[in-house]
């Protein structure tokens, strides 16, 4: 019988690469014998959407208006502990980026340490690290700020090298041949290629925080995440949905603010 | 007296591939050089060695008496400016700002960490940019340019840099026939004008022969032409240009027939 089948891939024999079927296979495979393990069961997960609905009819309520300043304060305080600690994190990761990234470190041993060290600062979450800073410095936004400060730094320095990595190495090459040193080659001809790149980072870095900074509250290090977790332990549904929509409203701003900035940054001020 | 002496440099590449087998020349201050042969021959290393973008693995090359090696490289390039067949310009920066990192080699760093330039070097980059007609494009950005300006604007960096030798890895590769002629016209006018020694890597014979005091005929490695553009002869071109193993090779004829 020859069927001449209509569908291939662009593979030589026609056929998915082998590789990618395998991979798949075992991730599908390790997903079918865990699920039992991680308790994700189809009919309980189908019989808790009444409750669900139930939970939600909990926010058809008149919000709590005389709650609105002590709001604003709060959300101003996270959102300080927002830009403050991405700001501190902006100052910091510049350096190390420039030193993990292949292209630019100045020795393969500082480019592997720098590296290293960045991710032990991702390692543990905002919440785990304000813990610790919570111990040891006392409750407030400060050990917030620290905490969020340092994660970022581990994720910012991270991008930020890596968006060095790909800068094109012409313009590299052709300002180090007219004698600029070693730092000046980075600033000039480095810099700018991965800049587009450094605002995107920031920009999602921004909103990311100010998500993290919400929930820091939760162990006393500042924010809005306290009122959060009070209002939802005492079952204060007027607040919880204030609290909700203030954080949803500046998080869509922030976004908006971003791809303002962006667009400018990649086609020029004025294009 | 010579600006650039080159002694016996060889130049072999970590994958085995020998570019440079052995060329010594000298190359005279305020002459026009080109340098001649086939993609492969070893034109751009020859030049990349020049401004240490390549270290070469044996001889030495001296550029106003200095030999040039790793300690002294920023130092002898602030004397070489170098022109790319891509240009090579920081796309994202604008056009005076491309032409001032021309500057950053009598520059510290201390500076250049705010973004910030003496007054003075603005002014040698803005004469940079009139030498080369771009005024008024001074603060657009510079990939905002057609290609013959943004090899104005490399020619104008190197000015800037007011080097003893310019450098250019052929720099009307990528150019239509008018632009080359007014890039050519360009290096050959600086020349002529504030003596700076020009070497030029070329594909085009006819513009060598028009442009050049000297042309230098390099195959697989090796000089095998060095003479004043008159003696530019049929023959000689066919040593520069012939390939391994063809004894009688079509293409080459029909190629040089209308060189």
């Amino acid at each position: 019988m020859t069927t001449i089948s209509i569908w291939r891939w662009p593979t030589p024999n026609g056929l998915p690469p082998l590789p990618l079927v395998a991979a798949l296979c075992a991730v599908l495979g390790a997903m079918w014998f865990t699920a039992s393990l991680v308790e994700v069961d189809w009919v309980h997960l189908v019989g808790s959407l009444g409750k669900m609905a139930a939970f939600a009819g909990h926010f058809l309520v008149r919000p709590d208006w005389e709650y609105l300043p002590q709001l604003f304060d709060k959300m101003l305080e996270t959102i300080e502990m927002t830009v403050l600690a991405t700001a501190i994190a902006i100052v910091v990761s510049l350096p190390l980026g420039v030193l993990a990234a292949r292209n630019a470190t100045p020795h393969i041993v500082v480019y592997r340490v720098v590296r290293d060290l960045l991710s032990l600062m991702r390692a543990l979450p905002e919440l785990v690290w304000a813990l610790v800073f919570v111990s040891a410095v006392g409750l407030g936004p400060l050990p917030g700020v620290m905490a969020l400060a340092l994660v970022t730094v581990g994720f910012m320095g991270k991008f930020f090298a890596e968006a060095i990595e790909v800068v094109d190495h012409k313009p590299v090459e052709g300002v180090r041949a007219h004698g600029a040193g070693w730092l000046q080659v980075r600033l000039f001809a480095m810099l700018p290629q991965a800049l587009p790149d450094f605002v995107g980072t920031v920009m999602y870095i921004l909103d990311h925080n100010l998500r993290a900074a919400t929930i820091l509250g939760l162990v006393g290090a500042g924010g809005i995440g306290y009122d959060l977790v009070m209002a939802m332990r005492l079952f204060q549904y007027d607040r919880l949905i204030l609290i909700a929509l203030a954080i949803y409203l500046v998080v869509t701003l922030l976004d908006r603010l971003s791809d303002q900035l962006r667009s400018r940054i990649i086609h020029g001020a004025r294009a | 007296m010579s600006t650039i002496s080159i002694e016996s440099v060889t130049k072999r590449f970590p994958n085995g591939f020998e570019a440079l087998k052995g060329i010594s020349t000298e190359i005279a201050a305020g002459s026009f050089t080109v340098i001649l042969g086939p993609s492969g021959a070893g034109k751009s290393t020859l030049l990349r060695l020049l401004n240490g973008l390549e270290i070469p693995s044996g001889g030495s090359i001296r550029i106003a008496g200095e030999a040039l090696d790793k300690g002294n490289l920023r130092k002898l390039r602030s004397s070489v400016a170098m022109v790319f067949q891509q240009f090579n310009l920081v796309d994202r920066l604008s056009v005076v700002t491309n032409v001032l990192t021309g500057r950053l080699a009598h520059r510290s760093w201390v500076g250049s960490v705010f973004y910030l330039f003496r007054t003075e070097d603005m002014d040698i980059a803005q004469q940079a940019l009139a030498r080369v007609g771009l005024t008024d494009k001074a603060w657009s950005r510079a990939d905002k340019l057609s290609g013959g300006q943004q090899q104005r604007v490399g020619i104008a960096r190197a000015l800037a840099q007011r080097p003893k030798v310019i450098l250019a890895d052929e720099p009307v590769a990528s150019l239509d026939p008018v632009s080359s002629e007014e890039i050519m016209g360009l290096l050959r006018e600086i020349r002529d004008r504030d003596g700076i020694t020009v070497v030029v890597n070329l594909h085009q014979v006819d513009l060598a022969k028009r442009f050049a005091d000297r042309i230098i005929g390099m195959n697989s490695g090796r000089v095998v032409f060095d003479g004043p553009p008159a003696e530019l002869s049929p023959q000689a071109l066919r040593t520069i240009y012939q390939r391994e193993g063809m004894e009688h090779d079509n293409h080459l004829d029909l190629a040089l027939a209308y060189a």
